[in-house]
């Protein structure tokens, strides 16, 4: 196991799952829950004779940031993309019904608990979706992720961390999108069809995937902070994406009910500002949607480093 | 076109060395593998299981895992391996990065 202290300056993009997991909580406090020596893989490749996993390419446990119990979900990018069949769905579902569960008891048996001690989740993406080999039990598992998001509400706050190598994709896209805060790097990517499918189904004129400054200035973390998309923008180590779960852990549930991008009569009209102002500017680069927020020289947003970034950037409000 | 699995015995007269924790290394990632090595009362021996969708490679293997047996003088552990297609090389290194995190941990 990696020593907690190195794990701190490592870059988050080039992390494992494991890494990221036992790095983003206090040290020594993580314990992973149906980890590798409990060998629960995938029946469903085995039987299709692709290699297997004992973790299912998803690392569950809980851990502890100061006060606040921390229940971790990461998921493993190398892994068969980081996508999510049916041991790896029932792994990261049931790690929320346990926060739930265990947010009802505590507060049940300890009544003037402060903010601080309350459970949070947190889930590291890096995932395209449901995993096809399984698609069924993929799908059913993003759908029970998001009804149990929705059970979490104004109990457990989900804090989405986006910014390794594969990004967020596919039904994880609207996965993370259900969540109440997204903290991504300027390397984290989260969309819903990935480039190279788009490209696929629409031509290289509509989406050219191997332009790699299009895809991220299309999909990647300085895109959907200026739109809104992502709530936090830090720097790619995972001392910097601890420090902001810190910071947001004590806070109240009300406050993060205020980040969400989905789930009430507001947002629904935001997003609903957001598709009437695309079909009126008729974008042709994600840099149109930067002018639009008031940044007069957008193109230069692109390579400026991640501090003087954030210092100048103007956000689009809708 | 199920998963193929080896398993087989080492047993070395010399094997003394045992290791102090259970470890879990590697990603099943393309070209590479992940390793569980645990400690176990094998009378002296290693035993070795292997789950890859590679087949006829089984004599390369156990080569393989001679040689990293051979080299640790390794005894009483239990060895569980899921391959994606790792070369020898590979899996000589992730033995031996399991092999140092269960001994200095």
């Amino acid at each position: 196991m990696s020593k907690w202290n190195d794990l701190q300056e490592h870059s988050f993009l080039e992390s494992n799952a494991r890494d990221r997991a036992l790095g983003i909580v206090d040290d020594g406090t993580f314990t992973e829950l149906a980890g590798p020596f409990d060998r629960l893989s995938s029946p469903h490749l085995e039987l299709l004779g692709d290699a297997v996993a004992f973790d299912d390419g998803l690392v569950s446990g809980v851990g502890r940031i100061g006060k606040t119990p921390v229940f971790v979900v990461s998921q493993e990018g190398r892994f068969i993309g980081g996508s999510i069949g049916e041991v790896g769905g029932a792994k990261m579902a049931n790690t929320i019904k346990l926060a739930i569960d265990f947010h009802d008891k505590l507060v049940a048996d300890y009544p003037d608990l402060s903010e601080e001690e309350k459970p949070v989740l947190v889930i590291s993406f890096e995932t395209g979706g449901v995993r096809l080999h399984e698609s069924n039990a993929g799908l059913l598992a993003h759908a029970e992720v998001m009804d149990l998001f929705q059970k979490a509400r104004g109990k457990v706050p989900v804090i989405s961390l986006i910014g390794s190598k594969v990004g967020c994709f596919g039904g994880m896209g609207f996965v993370a999108a259900a969540t109440d805060v997204i903290i991504m790097s300027e390397f984290g990517r989260l969309g819903l069809t990935g480039p190279e499918v788009i490209e696929q189904e629409m031509g290289k004129e509509e989406f050219d995937s191997s332009d790699r400054a299009l895809v991220f200035r299309t999909t990647g973390g300085r895109h959907k902070y200026i739109i809104g998309d992502a709530n936090f923008l830090v720097a790619d180590t995972i001392a910097a994406f601890r420090e902001k779960v810190a910071e947001l852990a004590p806070l109240p549930v009300a406050a993060f009910e205020e980040m969400r991008r989905v789930g009430s009569p507001e947002t629904v009209e935001r997003q609903v500002r957001g598709v009437a102002l695309a079909a009126e500017m008729h974008p042709q680069d994600a840099r149109d949607v930067w002018a639009k927020a008031g940044n007069d020289d957008p193109a230069s947003l692109t390579d400026m480093p991640l501090a003087a970034f954030l210092g100048q950037v103007k956000r689009l409000s809708v | 076109m199920a998963l193929h699995t080896v398993e087989f015995d080492i047993k070395l007269n010399t094997g003394t060395i045992t290791i102090d924790v259970p470890t879990h290394t590697g990603v099943v990632g393309s070209s590479d593998m992940e390793v569980l090595m645990e400690p176990k009362d094998l009378e002296g021996g290693v035993s070795v299981r292997i789950v890859t969708p590679v087949t006829g490679f089984d004599d390369l293997w156990k080569r393989v895992l001679d040689k990293f047996v051979n080299e640790t003088a390794l005894s009483d552990t239990r060895i569980e391996i899921n391959d994606n297609n790792a070369t020898p090389a590979v899996v000589l290194l992730r033995l031996r990065q399991a092999f140092s995190q269960a001994t200095t941990d």
